[in-house]
């Protein structure tokens, strides 16, 4: 894969601090469902677990291509979450301040955006088999941080939300 | 004023503040996640000049506005 101008090993750190973020996501997420409670908490809780669900897919997902290009995980927790490519998200001090709580979410997402496109940008025609999988990553990604953006009143995002099954696009990795 | 040799000083390693150059301006980007270790996303060190790389970034100049500017790379 070298010889079409990929440096493997950087590739490899690239989808590991992405899949080190992605489990972060997912552990702040199912801290966040756990508060998101009140009217306004209900409303946001269906996309936050629908985000929670599909950020442990791309973790998922990510982990098999990781290993194929002869890369590995660290070998504990800590170290996993400190070479994250995003900022590891926290509860707002005030976890009934939903405001607070969907920044932190479209930040989160919009940072997966920018991580997953430059990855897709690094691959495109060189490795198809991580171009493929970044791809269907950022499209879902692309989905979450509308819903927030949404939420949040920064104009209509002209999605909709999952109907029937979680991952439309990342599910053919996890098979 | 920064030549390009002064501002490699600040590469964020081993405790240097990490300053990137971009247009001509020099930041400070030492507080950011992004830079932890003088490393932007694995590719990219901090003590250079960015202004090309940029338009290959999946993000625009906007990102960097945020931050201090701390001077200005001599030509």
């Amino acid at each position: 894969m070298e010889r079409t101008g990929i440096n493997v090993d950087q590739l490899v750190e690239l989808l590991v601090k992405n899949a080190a973020a992605e489990l972060t996501t997912y552990y702040y997420y199912t801290i966040l469902r756990v508060n998101l409670i009140g009217l306004q908490g209900e409303g946001i809780k269906e996309i936050a677990e629908t985000a929670r669900i599909e950020d442990r897919n791309h973790f998922e997902a990510l982990v098999p291509r990781i290993y194929e290009l002869g890369g590995k995980l660290p070998g504990n927790m800590k170290d996993f979450h400190d070479i994250s490519a995003c900022p590891p998200a926290s509860l707002p001090e005030d976890p009934t301040d939903i405001k607070a709580m969907l920044t932190v979410l479209v930040e989160a997402e919009r940072c997966a955006v920018r991580g997953y496109t430059h990855i897709c940008n690094l691959t495109a025609g060189k490795d198809h088999r991580t171009y493929d999988l970044a791809q269907a990553i950022l499209n879902e990604e692309i989905e979450h941080e509308s819903w927030f953006s949404e939420f949040l009143g920064e104009g209509p995002s002209g999605h909709y939300l999952r109907r029937g099954e979680t991952s439309p696009f990342v599910s053919k990795f996890l098979k | 004023m920064f030549t390009k040799e002064e501002l490699s000083r600040y590469n964020g390693k081993e405790g240097a503040p990490a300053y990137v150059a971009y247009n001509g301006k020099v930041y400070d980007v030492t507080g950011s996640f992004h830079w932890k270790g003088g490393k932007h996303h694995v590719l990219h060190d901090a003590g250079q000049d960015l202004t090309e790389s940029i338009g290959r970034a999946p993000h625009t100049a906007e990102l960097l506005e945020k931050f201090p500017v701390v001077g200005v790379l001599r030509g």
